[in-house]
């Protein structure tokens, strides 16, 4: 009965600091929810800044309105798999691509050589505009299919595997067609973005040079 | 003459209307033009930036000004300071199960294969890293000490433990982490978000990297 106390005695009090620690975190966690409020950061301003406020106010909007792309640009949503061809706000084109898988390439051998096959993300502009395009291999398509890399450039060129269009943005990489159009909206690419016949084409011939470029 | 009774009133009661509109607008203004000013400090540069609007319930990624995805917020809850709001940076983003990149040796075949790649409903399986093989739940840690955990309503509901250790974490484990902390700059601040969407929380943790600048109010 003794020996039942003892335990009994410590475990109650233990029990009844823990519970004393939970509530003083409940109630000092409570009073700093309650104190949460916009207006706690802002001081209240003078009835004559107003108009000053309302100013800057004003040209930060504008500023801000002036960094957006002029005319049609390029959003590309590599999670989803989609691209969207927009002006302003509004979108004027939705379609299905290919961006890259995230896979990695290395290559046999000790060469300590290896290749990230995602599709770039960011801010960028189009490059590029070719029409028939042919594709020069890079090493890794060779050392992908378990080839020797060619040492003549010959060698390396293919036609037909981008389609009718490509529009590069840099570091290799381009927007282009493709011959498996079963894997349109999986991410299956190197790295580049692999679009559909017809949409390729709506996009090549409203997209300038220049226009911006936005993955993410 | 007749009227003047009613206009008296309904002056009255436009000025008993009005007054504190007027005594609430310079505040707004004035908060407006600092989220303004914090936003284009970010939209000048390239690169993409996050707002987490908590009184709008929802998640956006911006670049230069333009919302490029928003995640409409299903729920959420709040624990510890409040002063997390303000332009933070992510820190890191962790996962119990965080996704793996397939590694291909050509002479060695496949090394390594990534989580949930035989998931089911894909019509094929595919040797890449998709959005359907994202963390469904995951924390994000910013450089103020604002922690958040972001969840799809549908990893809530993975079963009895799971349920009674995240209950376990937000009612006991946090605040006691809290109080204990609370004499520590910045930390302490925790935000839970659950979206309704699946999706949308692997969205976020694919689109969100290590690095990315973002905007709580």
């Amino acid at each position: 009965m003794r020996a039942m106390r003892w335990l009994i005695w410590p475990s109650a009090v233990l029990h009844l600091g823990f519970l004393a620690l939970l509530g003083a975190a409940h109630y000092t966690g409570m009073k700093r929810i309650s104190g949460w409020g916009p207006s706690d950061v802002l001081a209240p301003v003078p009835e004559k800044d107003i108009p000053k406020v309302l100013r800057n106010a004003r040209q930060l909007q504008k500023r801000m309105e002036a960094l957006r792309p002029k005319g049609v640009y390029i959003v590309i949503d590599t999670a989803e798999n989609k691209l969207y061809l927009k002006n302003g706000e509004g979108v004027v084109r939705e379609a299905v691509v290919s961006c890259g898988s995230g896979v990695i390439l290395e290559e046999p051998g000790g060469k300590n050589r290896s290749w990230v096959f995602d599709t770039p993300r960011g801010e960028f502009t189009v490059k590029s505009k070719i029409t028939n395009p042919y594709w020069v291999k890079p090493d890794w398509a060779f050392i992908e299919e378990g080839e020797p890399v060619p040492k003549k450039l010959d060698d390396r060129i293919e036609a037909g595997t981008l389609g009718d269009y490509a529009l590069g943005f840099g570091d290799g990489y381009f927007i282009h067609g493709t011959l498996y159009t079963r894997l349109l909206g999986r991410n299956v690419t190197h790295g580049c973005v692999r679009v559909g016949d017809e949409d390729l084409k709506a996009v090549f011939k409203a997209v300038p040079l220049g226009a911006k470029i936005y993955i993410y | 003459m007749k009227h003047t009774p009613v206009m008296t009133l309904f002056l009255a009661a436009s000025i008993a209307w009005a007054a504190p509109l007027r005594a609430q607008e310079p505040e707004d203004l004035l908060r407006n033009q600092a989220t303004l000013a914090s936003e284009y400090g970010l939209a000048r540069a390239p690169n993409f930036y996050f707002v987490l609007d908590v009184s709008g319930k929802k998640l956006e990624l911006r670049v230069r000004g333009m919302v490029l995805r928003s995640w409409p917020l299903s729920s959420m809850r709040f624990w510890g300071k409040p002063d997390f709001q303000g332009n933070v940076e992510l820190k890191t983003k962790s996962a119990l199960k965080t996704p793996e990149r397939i590694v291909v040796r050509p002479s060695g075949g496949q090394e390594q294969e990534a989580p949930g790649e035989k998931g089911e409903g894909s019509e094929f399986d595919l040797e890449a890293l998709e959005l359907k093989d994202m963390p469904e739940s995951f924390r994000l840690e910013f450089d103020n000490g604002f922690h958040v955990s972001v969840r799809s309503s549908t990893a809530a509901s993975g079963g009895f433990f799971r349920r009674l250790w995240s209950s376990w974490n937000w009612y006991v484990g946090l605040p006691v982490r809290s109080f204990l902390s609370r004499g520590h700059n910045g930390s302490g601040a925790w935000l839970e978000l659950v979206f309704e969407e699946k999706h949308d929380a692997q969205a976020i943790y694919w689109h969100f990297f290590e690095g990315i600048n973002g905007i709580v109010r």
